[in-house]
């Protein structure tokens, strides 16, 4: 058997771990006409949707039950339920991303995901997680 | 006297038989996505989204071969 080279799976796994085990993360959705993404360090009022219609500064809670699992050389990591924004909400605007942060590690940015350009009218928004595993998880380092 | 089912929109609380619905999908590879969207005449009043993620973002570890 030939010996096999890259970065060591638990090393992935120990790095995830770091920014996200027992984290208090939160989501904030940001306007389609925004400019954030992952270059931006941390979360930012910026483009974020306007804190109106019950919509809050700073977005949903995140339920971060999950820690950084491994498979093979895959780390990865979900939420642990569905991120749920407040009911009756109404947008400012057309939004297409959420941000997920750490506000543990002032607001550090995690990730920012497309959810397609979408307004919400006197209603619900509700963004329901895959499974999380090294295929699908919401963050995977590979 | 009979009930009437009333949704909760943009202009209060409106008989649901005022209202058209529009249920729409929007499937790609990342997501699916229902929207369920309300009108009183040409204006929307009320607008859901249910987000059902497919997968997350992948961030590659790369080893640097030293020769």
């Amino acid at each position: 058997m030939a010996n096999s080279f890259g970065i060591a799976g638990v090393a992935k796994q120990a790095a995830m771990s770091a920014i996200l085990d027992g984290k208090t993360l939160k989501a904030a959705l940001y306007l389609a006409s925004g400019t954030t993404g992952p270059t931006t360090a941390a979360y930012t009022a910026t483009g974020e949707l306007a804190a109106t219609g019950n919509y809050a500064a700073g977005g949903a809670s995140v339920t971060n039950a999950n820690t950084a699992g491994l498979t093979t050389t895959t780390a990865f990591w979900s939420p642990s339920a569905s991120i749920v924004y407040p009911a009756s909400m109404t947008s400012s605007g057309s939004f297409d991303m959420v941000m997920i942060y750490s506000t543990t590690d002032t607001n550090r940015n995690i990730g920012c995901f497309n959810l397609g350009a979408q307004s919400i009218t006197a209603g619900l928004l509700t963004l329901t997680m895959p499974t999380n595993d090294a295929s699908t998880g919401v963050v995977r380092f590979a | 006297m009979s009930d009437v089912p009333l949704i909760y929109t943009s202009k209060g609380n409106l008989p649901e038989a005022d209202l058209r619905f529009e249920p729409m999908w929007e499937e790609t590879p990342d997501y699916v996505k229902f929207i369920a969207r309300y009108w009183l005449g040409d204006e929307v009043v009320k607008e859901s989204a249910f987000v059902l993620s497919r997968r997350g973002l992948s961030s590659d570890a790369i080893a640097q071969p030293f020769v």
